[in-house]
């Protein structure tokens, strides 16, 4: 026996005891009644297993135990005390398993000095031990010197895997607990974009947060769906959601190569892990992961799994779904992409910003490639098919489309914004709006050429608006918010509040009408002045050409755009009234209650003002109409936007208005539009220093609005009035008609 | 022999006070390591012949007669042990039992109730000559001689110290080394080798009933109660007005205390061997739950009887029911007989002196 085992007692019948105990678990060992003995022994041999007994031991302090125990940090001391005193000793350093009460006990004494002979001695390594052990076992020795120990063994280790079965399953349990309901994708609706269309139909634009455009299924040409499978899970039609020998095979090269190089997720995996999980790396996540792919693949098709896996991949530049990602790319819908292409697409769920052909073309076209590749060797496609397919370049920049009608498109955004909130961009909307197309561009173009020729003309920066709107619905068919949306994006027909000038007299002269007065009363056109209401200030119009023409008729002096005559006829029925008038047509900015906003200075846009105009055209009254539709993604109305006119001029006062506003181009300012060669009606209007130059007006059909200046509200060009900065590009527009 | 030579031996003897007759022959040529237990009632010597054991015994008792030359004479002849003291000639060993029934009165014993007795003036010499004549003077010097004491009394408080120290002392000055053997750790010896000498044994005699707690053959606690046989023979004697000797005669040819008793003296014994019984089996439980040395088993020990007390029918039975009675902190397997009860704590001591040789 290689352990030195001392047994210290001063009771002899104890120590005897303790000595026949252990002799009797087949060890020897060497009795001591009185302390000097056992230092003694001690300094002869170092002890590994000293067993005291402290029982009429007469020095209570046990300083001898604390003193070995310091001394022989390699021996066990096995510890005989009252249970009152063995805190002072677990204290002082003696293992709480090494200390024992009365009575004494031969089976824990043997055992502990098996255990610590086991380990000391190292008898777990001798092929022997077992040997005995397996002996005892089959003959029954119930004293098997190490059967008692290995019982204990055995038993700690099936504690010990029970324990661990316990925590993991109540892990796993845990875990699952919260696991989402994988009946929630039989309501799955994926973030899609919503897209604007013309009154004819014609994609306009597209909002979106994630890009994405569901596609069906079979809609999917097979060829795409081969790519996918041959890059991300080969074993996808045969695998239960999990595939254990892609996962153990990735475990170990990624343990090879000491970092994560190779997914062992298979379609379905990563499919639970984008619809349900964060994308957080741990084990929790993993068993979330396992568990609900294995619920996808019970409960679905593995075609419909791989439906939903495509429209929901993301695949960089912000495109989400196979669908998008065709368009991003390539510019295609998903049932046009050839091979190749569907090899790159399918190179990029893993890293798409890392595979991004925008960003490293080799490395794309490496990796496109490999994906190639591994359609061949999985009998996907042939050689021909494959050296035709890898010749192919990788795309070089994103598709993107130009929309038309930009300010049109932000116009129709912001109202569909206020509508519908974020959803607008998650929910799939199709907007029908009332834009006609033909009519934008020759809107768009108008505007770039009235805004050149006066560049050519010397005056360089001008910007215009124009705004087409259907006088019979009130339906936008054009808007021309600016001459080039990339450059600014201000909207120039309904952001911009501008002096209106001569374009808001038509409205005191509505007013006049209203209060009994016609086209052919009189009204005198010379210098008045006029004092503020405090009577501090004094103002005096004059018109456009400096001159006063006397008594004239309000059909001249409308025609003539005549400021004083104008100012006297509002002071005559009041600019309450005149205000009173606008508001009845639709004009919401804010009018200065004073004589001069009669002659257009309260500021207003575009957009209100042709709207107003409209109203003169038939008398009644529209708010702004963008949109005729709006459905949902699976083209259920959610709104229909059919046209409100409200009467808001009797016949009698609009044929008024449509003499005054004729006369305007038969015999006014606006004579140019005579050009036209129809009956067109509408005004001019021109603010101080040629700053705002207006025309507004109308045929059968249409209101037309159109404005010409400056952002930063710097004169256009001196003479730039209405008509000769705005009607020009008012009549090519009806010239296009 | 011629009687010259006899005188001569009687007078050396009364001299000396030794014995004055002839040891058996056989004695003599025994040789190695002798167990001998020195009873209240009888000494029994043990020794190894061969596979078997040679058992020898005296009464442990004397008989006084006057001193006289005839009587002297006669005794010679006859073959009776004896010694000369004070005028009297003590009649030692089984011979003091013959000439007692012939003067119709008790032999005197110089053990009583286990230890030497304080009343007889000539305790030492009787028993110093009786063990004379069962232990022969030791081939060399030293051999050993293991000797039964009883354990600690512990219903008085008398001292084992004393008996024990003249036995030692007889023997070492015969020659040989003495080892004591407690009497109940004697009958383990005996009786539980097989169980690794774990267990119980209790010695039933004439003057005490003396138990040993023995594990692994390490006595844990071992004593004696002063009641034994003689205890028994004189309360029921005294109970139905006869005398402990013939009291003691029925009590070990005719008591069963499985039956019915069939008298009052029957009766009798049944009533004062429960009580000995019960006083013996309190002991145990009383011993145990205060010993500090007990340990914890986990299997159930034996209980071994042995001595002339222990003898009568019935006895062993009465005890294991009683031992059942009573809740003991350690769990019994069985309560047995020793095979040959009057001679076990010779036998047991003859063990462990030939363990101690080896």
């Amino acid at each position: 026996m290689a352990v030195p085992i001392l047994v210290f007692s001063v009771d002899k019948t104890r120590g005897s005891l303790l000595l026949k105990i252990i002799e009797n678990g087949g060890f020897k060992a060497k009795l001591f009644d009185n302390s000097h003995e056992l230092e003694y022994a001690v300094r002869r041999r170092r002890p590994s297993i000293i067993v005291f007994d402290t029982k009429h031991y007469q020095s209570r302090e046990f300083k001898i135990i604390t003193s070995l125990h310091s001394r022989f940090h390699d021996a066990e001391i096995i510890l005989f005390a009252d249970p009152a005193e063995i805190p002072s000793f677990t204290s002082a350093g003696i293992k709480k398993d090494c200390c024992f009460s009365d009575p004494i006990n031969p089976d824990d004494v043997t055992l502990k000095i098996r255990e610590i002979h086991f380990i000391k001695n190292k008898a777990f390594l001798r092929i022997k031990t077992y040997f005995v052990f397996l002996a005892g076992l089959f003959a029954g020795t119930r004293d098997n010197p190490y059967i008692m120990f290995m019982k204990k063994i055995i038993m700690a280790a099936a504690v010990a895997s029970a324990i661990a079965a316990g925590i993991a399953g109540g892990f796993i349990f845990y875990n699952m607990s919260d696991l989402p309901k994988v009946q929630m994708l039989e309501s799955y609706v994926p973030f899609e974009s919503s897209f604007l269309y013309t009154s004819d139909g014609v994609e306009l634009a597209e909002f979106y947060l994630e890009r994405r455009k569901f596609v069906s299924f079979y809609k999917i040409p097979k060829h795409v769906k081969d790519a996918f499978i041959a890059v991300e899970d080969a074993h996808f039609y045969e695998h239960h959601g999990i595939d254990f020998f892609r996962t153990s095979a990735a475990f170990i090269n990624n343990i090879r190569a000491g970092n994560a190089v190779q997914g062992g997720s298979t379609i379905t995996q990563q499919l639970a892990k984008m619809l349900f999980l964060t994308p957080e790396k741990s084990i929790s996540r993993k068993i979330k992961e396992a568990a609900i792919s294995m619920q996808i693949e019970s409960r679905y098709k593995k075609d419909e799994i791989l439906a939903f896996y495509l429209n929901q991949a993301y695949f960089g530049a912000r495109s989400y779904g196979i669908e998008a990602a065709a368009q991003t790319y390539f510019g295609k819908k998903t049932e046009d992409l050839s091979v190749a292409e569907a090899a790159m697409l399918a190179a990029l769920p893993k890293a798409p910003s890392v595979y991004s052909p925008f960003k490293d073309p080799k490395k794309a076209f490496t990796r496109r490639n490999l994906a190639l590749k591994s359609m061949l060797d999985r009998g996907f496609i042939d050689t021909e098919v494959y050296a035709a397919s890898i010749r192919k370049p990788v795309p070089e920049y994103i598709y993107r489309r130009k929309y038309a009608a930009p300010y049109f498109v932000e116009y129709i955004r912001n109202i569909m914004e206020q509508k519908f909130g974020d959803r607008l961009y998650t929910a799939g909307f199709k907007i029908y709006t009332t834009l006609d197309l033909n009519l934008q561009r020759k809107a768009e173009r108008a505007v770039t050429n009235g805004a050149a020729a006066l560049a050519r003309a010397g005056m360089p920066g001008v910007e215009a608006a124009l705004i087409a709107v259907d006088l019979n619905t009130g339906a936008i068919r054009a808007m021309a918010g600016g001459t080039n949306y990339h450059k600014s994006q201000f909207n120039r027909a309904t952001q911009a509040m501008r002096q209106t000038g001569s374009v808001f007299k038509p409205i005191v002269y509505l007013t006049a009408f209203k209060n009994g007065y016609s086209p052919d009363d009189t009204i005198d056109d010379m210098a008045v002045s006029y004092l503020s209401k405090d009577g501090s200030e004094k103002w005096t119009p004059h018109n456009y050409t400096n001159k006063f023409y006397g008594r004239v008729t309000l059909r001249t002096a409308l025609s003539r755009s005549l400021n004083a005559a104008t100012v006297a006829l509002a002071n005559s029925i009041g600019m309450d009234k005149v205000i009173a008038t606008a508001r009845s047509i639709g004009v919401t900015s804010n009018i200065y209650p004073h004589l001069p906003s009669a002659i257009g200075v309260s500021e207003m846009t575009l957009i209100e003002l042709t709207y107003a105009y409209t109203t003169f055209a038939n008398g009644k009254r529209f708010e702004p109409m963008g949109y005729e539709k709006i459905t949902d993604r699976y083209n259920i109305h959610v709104e229909d936007n059919a046209p409100k006119g409200v009467q808001a001029i009797d016949p009698a006062n609009v044929s008024k208005m449509r003499d005054v506003l004729s006369a305007v181009v038969t015999e006014g300012t606006s004579i140019a539009a005579k050009s036209l060669n129809r009956p067109v009606f509408g005004k001019t209007g021109t603010t101080d220093s040629y700053k705002d130059a207006w025309f507004i007006g109308f045929d059968d059909n249409l209101t037309v609005g159109v404005w010409v200046g400056r952002d930063e509200n710097r004169p256009i060009g001196e003479g730039m009035s209405g008509s000769h900065a705005a009607l020009p590009i008012w009549i090519n527009f009806m010239k296009e008609e | 022999m011629s009687d010259k030579n006899e005188d001569a031996k009687a007078a050396a003897a009364n001299q000396k006070g030794v014995i004055q007759t002839d040891r058996p022959k056989e004695i003599e040529h025994f040789g190695g390591p002798i167990g001998l237990d020195i009873g209240t009632t009888n000494i029994v010597s043990a020794r190894a012949r061969g596979a078997s054991i040679q058992i020898t015994k005296q009464l442990n008792a004397f008989f006084t007669v006057p001193a006289s030359k005839i009587t002297g004479m006669t005794l010679l002849k006859n073959d009776v042990l004896y010694f000369s003291q004070n005028g009297s000639y003590y009649i030692i060993g089984n011979a003091a039992d013959t000439f007692a029934n012939t003067f119709n009165t008790d032999t005197r014993r110089p053990v009583e109730s286990g230890l030497l007795s304080a009343k007889e003036d000539e305790a030492l010499n009787v028993i110093q000559s009786i063990i004379k004549t069962l232990v022969p003077p030791p081939k060399n010097q030293g051999e050993l001689v293991c000797y039964s004491i009883p354990g600690e009394p512990i219903d008085t408080k008398i001292s084992v110290l004393h008996h024990d120290t003249i036995l030692k002392r007889t023997l070492q000055d015969m020659g040989y080394t003495a080892i004591a053997i407690n009497e109940g750790f004697a009958v383990i010896m005996s009786e539980l080798a097989e169980e690794s000498y774990t267990g119980i044994g209790i010695s039933m005699g004439g003057g005490m009933c003396n138990v040993c707690f023995s594990y692994l053959s390490v006595p844990v606690f071992s004593y004696s109660i002063q009641k034994g046989g003689d205890y028994v023979d004189t309360m029921v004697g005294a109970a139905v007005g006869e005398s402990a000797t013939r009291i003691k005669l029925i009590k070990e040819k005719e008591l069963n205390l499985l039956k019915e008793p069939k008298n009052k003296i029957e009766t009798s014994l049944s009533i004062y061997y429960e009580d000995l019984l019960e006083s013996l089996i309190l002991s145990i439980q009383r011993v145990i739950t205060t010993s500090e040395s007990v340990p914890r088993l986990s299997k159930p020990i034996s209980v071994v009887l042995s001595g002339g007390t222990a003898m009568p029918a019935g006895v062993r039975e009465k005890f294991e029911k009683l031992l059942k009675a009573n809740r003991l902190p350690l769990q019994f397997s069985s309560v047995r007989m020793a095979e040959d009860p009057l001679n076990t704590t010779a036998k047991g001591a003859l063990q462990l002196a030939i363990a101690e040789e080896k």
